[in-house]
This record gives C-alpha cells, sequence and structure tokens, in this order.
C-alpha cells in the first residue's frame, strides 16, 4: 500500500478511535498534558532565571570597600592600579562623601540615618567592572586585594550569581526528574489506553488479518492513535502554560517575578519540541503496547 | 493446486485434531469437506490459510509450503484465498462497502477503485444496492452475501468456505451454494465444509469426509440434482446469460443507469 494512503488511513481510523473512546482517550490525554506542562514550567522558568543570570553576569561588579581613613589620592592611585589589571573593564572610584550622596539619593526615606555625622559614615570603595568572560579567573587577583590593609571588604557579585546557578541546576534537575516521572506515567497511561483500544478490536484486526493486512497496516492506526493522543497533549500542554504565562505576565507586569521568572515565553522551537515530545511519548506508549500483542 | 502430505494436527493437551491426512485438490475444483462437529474440518480449513500450522506432515498451496513460509509473507498467502465463516465476521461499525473493500485499501488501490471493485462484488451477490448499509441493518442471509463479496472481490485462486450456510434458512441456503457453484465455474478452487449430507447428495462433487481426524472417505458423488444451475437459471435465479458477472434475481433496473460512485455515495 502507498505509504501517503496508508497514513491517511490510520489517522483517520485513529480520530475515530479517539472520538469513539473520548472518555478514555481524554484521561491519556489529559496525563501527557499535565506531565508535559510541568516539564514546560520548568524550561521556562530555568531558561528565563538562566538568562537572567546571563544577564546579570554581563552587569557584573565587584566593589572593594576601603578603610574610613582612605584619602582621596590614596582611592585614586587604587583605582589607576586596579585599572591596569587584566579583565578589568571600568574602575570607578566613590568617595565617602559621593557614597552618603548616593544613599541619600536612592533612599530618600532613610536620609537622616547618614546625615549629622561627624566623620563620613560610609566608607569610600572602588567599584570594578569585570569582563564577563574572564571573571572567573580573577578570584586570586581579588584574594590578593582582600589582604591589603586599606580595604575593608570585597563584595564580590560572583559569589550569588554562582549560587543562582546553583539553584538554575537544581531547578533542572528537579524538573527533569519529575517530568521524567510523570512522562514515565504519562506513557504507561497511554499504553494502557492503546491496549484497551486494541483489545476492542480484537475481532476487527483477526478480520483484518484474514484478508491478507500486514502487521504495518493492522497495527498503523493504534500507532497513530497513541501519537495523536500525544500530540493533543503537548498542545494542551503548551496553551494551558501559554495562558498562565500571559496571566502572571499581565498581573505581575514590574515586579521581580516577572523580571525574572516569566520575562520571555518559550521559543517556537521549545514548543515545537513539547509538542513533539508529547507525540513521542504517545508513539512509544502504543508501540511499547503492542511490541508483545497478538492483536 | 492444494496438496496435503499426512497431515496431522496435535494440540498441547495431547488432543488429535487431524491425522495423517493426505490428499491433493486441483484446480478449479470443487470440493465438500463433511464430517461430524469436532470431525477436524474447521482445522484443516484453518490450516490452508495458515491459521494454524500442522503438527507434522506438509501443506502445499500454489506450490508453497504454507507450513514453513514467514510470518511476514502469510498476509501475501492470504490474499490468494477467500474465506467465509458461518458467523460472517463483518465488522459492524463500518458500511458494508468498507468491509468488501478491505483488501483493495490493504493493496493501495485508490477510492474509486476500491468503489468500483466492491460495486462489482456486491452485484455478484446481488447487494450493489445496499453498499453503504451496516451490517447490522441487514438480514442473516445479506450478511452472508456481503462476507462472500468480500471474500470475491480479489478474485481469489481459492474460496474457503466454512459452514456458510449454517445460520440460514433452506432457502438462503440455496442461494448462497449456488453463489459457490457460480464462483467455481469461473475457475475458483472451492472447498466448503459442511455436515448438510442431503446438500452434498444434491449438488455431488467431489467429498471429503473427517471422522474423528482421519479422513475416512474421498469420493466423487453424482448428484441428485447435477445441473443444479440449469435448474435454477430456469426457474429464474441464475445468472444472467447476458451479464457473465451478474449472479442473483437482482433486477437490473436497479443499477440502470447509475455508476458505482453514485451508488456509494
Amino acid at each position: 500500500m502507498k505509504f501517503f494512503q496508508a497514513f491517511r488511513y490510520f489517522f483517520r481510523e485513529a480520530a475515530v478511535n479517539l472520538l469513539r473512546g473520548w472518555k478514555v482517550s481524554l484521561l491519556a490525554v489529559l496525563t501527557i498534558a499535565v506531565s508535559l506542562f510541568i516539564g514546560g514550567a520548568v524550561l521556562l522558568v530555568s531558561g528565563n532565571l538562566a538568562a537572567s543570570v546571563e544577564r546579570w553576569r554581563g552587569e557584573m561588579r565587584v566593589v572593594i570597600y576601603l578603610r574610613p581613613d582612605t584619602s582621596e589620592a590614596e582611592l585614586r592611585r587604587l583605582a589607576a592600579e586596579a585599572a591596569r589589571a587584566p579583565g578589568v573593564t571600568a574602575v570607578e572610584p566613590v568617595t565617602a562623601k559621593a557614597a552618603r550622596q548616593r544613599f541619600q539619593e536612592i533612599f530618600p526615606g532613610l536620609a537622616d540615618l547618614v546625615a549629622g555625622w561627624q566623620e563620613e559614615p560610609l566608607p569610600a570603595s572602588l567599584e570594578i567592572g569585570l569582563d564577563p568572560r574572564t571573571a572567573a579567573k580573577r578570584t586570586t587577583w581579588l584574594d590578593g586585594w582582600r589582604k591589603r590593609p586599606e580595604v575593608t571588604l570585597v563584595d564580590d557579585d560572583r559569589e550569588w550569581l554562582g549560587q543562582l546557578e546553583t539553584l538554575v541546576a537544581v531547578v533542572r534537575a528537579v524538573g527533569l526528574a519529575l517530568v521524567g516521572g510523570l512522562l514515565g506515567a504519562a506513557i504507561f497511561t497511554i499504553a494502557s489506553v492503546i491496549r484497551l483500544t486494541a483489545y476492542l478490536h480484537h475481532e476487527e484486526t483477526g478480520i483484518m488479518r484474514l484478508v491478507g493486512a500486514t502487521e504495518f497496516f493492522i497495527r498503523g492506526p493504534f500507532y497513530a492513535e497513541g501519537l495523536l493522543q500525544g500530540l493533543i497533549g503537548g498542545l494542551l500542554a503548551s496553551g494551558a502554560l501559554f495562558g498562565v504565562y500571559q496571566a502572571l505576565h499581565i498581573r505581575r507586569q514590574g515586579s521581580l517575578f516577572s523580571s525574572v521568572l516569566a520575562l520571555d515565553f518559550l521559543s517556537p522551537q521549545q514548543v515545537a519540541f513539547l509538542v513533539l515530545l508529547g507525540g513521542a511519548a504517545g508513539l512509544i506508549g502504543a508501540v511499547a503496547s503492542l511490541r508483545r500483542e497478538e492483536l | 493446486m492444494i496438496q496435503f502430505f499426512h497431515v496431522s494436527k496435535r494440540y498441547p493437551g495431547g488432543q488429535t485434531a487431524l491425522d495423517d491426512i493426505t490428499f491433493d485438490l486441483p484446480r478449479g475444483q470443487f470440493v465438500f469437506l463433511t464430517g461430524a462437529s469436532g470431525a477436524g474440518k474447521t482445522t484443516l480449513l484453518r490450516m490452508i490459510f495458515r491459521e494454524e500450522v500442522p503438527s507434522a506432515g506438509q501443506i502445499l498451496v500454489n506450490g508453497r509450503n504454507v507450513s514453513s513460509i514467514p510470518a511476514s509473507k502469510i498476509p501475501y498467502l492470504r490474499r490468494t484465498i477467500g474465506v467465509v465463516f458461518q458467523d460472517f465476521r463483518l465488522i459492524a461499525r463500518k458500511t458494508v462497502f468498507e468491509n468488501v473493500a478491505y483488501l483493495p485499501r490493504v493493496l493501495g488501490v485508490d477510492l474509486q477503485g476500491q468503489k468500483r471493485l466492491a460495486y462489482l462484488a456486491l452485484r455478484r451477490v446481488g447487494l450493489a444496492q445496499r453498499l453503504n448499509a451496516f451490517p447490522p441493518e441487514l438480514s442473516g442471509g445479506e450478511q452472508q452475501r456481503v462476507a462472500i463479496a468480500r471474500a470475491l472481490i480479489n478474485e481469489p485462486e481459492i474460496l474457503i468456505a466454512d459452514e456458510p450456510t449454517g445460520n440460514l434458512d433452506p432457502d438462503l441456503s440455496r442461494e448462497i451454494l449456488r453463489l459457490f457453484l457460480e464462483v467455481n465455474l469461473r475457475g475458483t478452487t472451492v472447498i466448503l465444509a459442511t455436515h448438510d449430507r442431503e446438500t452434498i447428495q444434491r449438488i455431488g462433487r467431489r467429498v471429503l469426509t473427517l471422522e474423528q481426524g482421519r479422513l475416512a472417505a474421498d469420493q466423487e458423488l453424482v448428484g441428485t440434482d447435477p445441473p443444479v444451475l440449469d435448474a435454477l437459471a430456469a426457474a429464474g435465479e441464475g445468472p444472467d446469460p447476458e451479464d457473465p458477472q451478474r449472479s442473483s434475481g437482482e433486477p437490473a433496473a436497479e443499477e440502470a443507469g447509475r455508476s458505482p460512485e453514485e451508488i456509494a455515495d
């Protein structure tokens, strides 16, 4: 039989079977949709989190806080020294006075806290920009600064960015494990549904075999049914994920949540991957269910 | 055409269904297979289309040893054999057309071709006007004729019928038998299993008798009513001499001016 004709027949039969046993099929479709929804959510959150980490890495700074008695001349000398180091993209010396003024501008409600002191309450500092490509290699250089007597504290963005990266990896690993388990359950459900459908059509497949239908022709509609269930599940999951994303995005516009976790929706390739993953899971379920079946 | 060489079938429990069966059916023969229930008629028939494999012996169909053909080749063997059962084995949720056109569809014939072949096969059994009906809407005789049309659609070399009239009243049985005889006249080898002795004696032909799995007799009978087809034709029930494909008393006017596609659509 010509392949195109065969596949048209398979999918027409599969569609009829899906409609006839829609309650059981719905169970399989929903199971796979739930697992793919969670998978998509993990992909969305971890993807946005990773993108944020990458963005912050581009804006990464190291702030070296100096002793309160550091003079302006000393500050400039240290700034010039820092600027000469490889991988340093920018150095901004911030005097104690400038630090106090910046605080008062950023937090006007707390301005009184830093007013009226005999000495400047905030330390002078060096705000150093690092090239993200070589930032990881600057640890020894920063350790050198930490040991210098004029330095009181080195605030290194790389530390919390590293922690965030670990968080992204944990989210991905937990998500993958969860999705793996749920997909396994979905495949099992689809396999059970297909096995049930095959059982209901036992007599029919016997007749097909008698008139000379090949195994490919007999099993094709069941494979197509599994594939369709998976694809529908994938489409439902993608649709639901987009709906939830839109709702959260609109409701929490401008918040940390939207800027970090739901900044961008999945790319078309990722959505296609989710749908195809559903289809593949459905097909695997169907093939597995009929692998040893004498239909 | 069909050769059995010392064929035996024993089931795992020790029960013997067939015991040392040997016979040779030439092409184009009409053979009755008879015997009491449990004599092994169905097992023998199922071996011809490889639904069963012998425990011992060889079966050749068209020169091919059916016991040793690989599983992937069995469908191709079955496409040369039409099978009709007592219980019709039609798919209730599919139309008459879909039931009959199964094999052309499997063979990749396009929809118009399927309709044409189904129409021709159904016309032979006098049911061309029921293409779009569902099996449960048909009488038992009509369902059996649909099953025969399905078996005939690919012009099989062999037609096997297992108690095809077992569920039908005498008039319908006669009609079905007449169809088989007509098919045989067109060159198809027909093997018909029945325990209806009266029919066998009336029609005659070669008769293989099974008793407890053994071939008890292989005889050529002269029927008490030998020119069956002539008699049926004289009664107005036979095939139309003007149309060799027409097999029933279905009025020609029913189909006049209608194409197969129109009837199927």
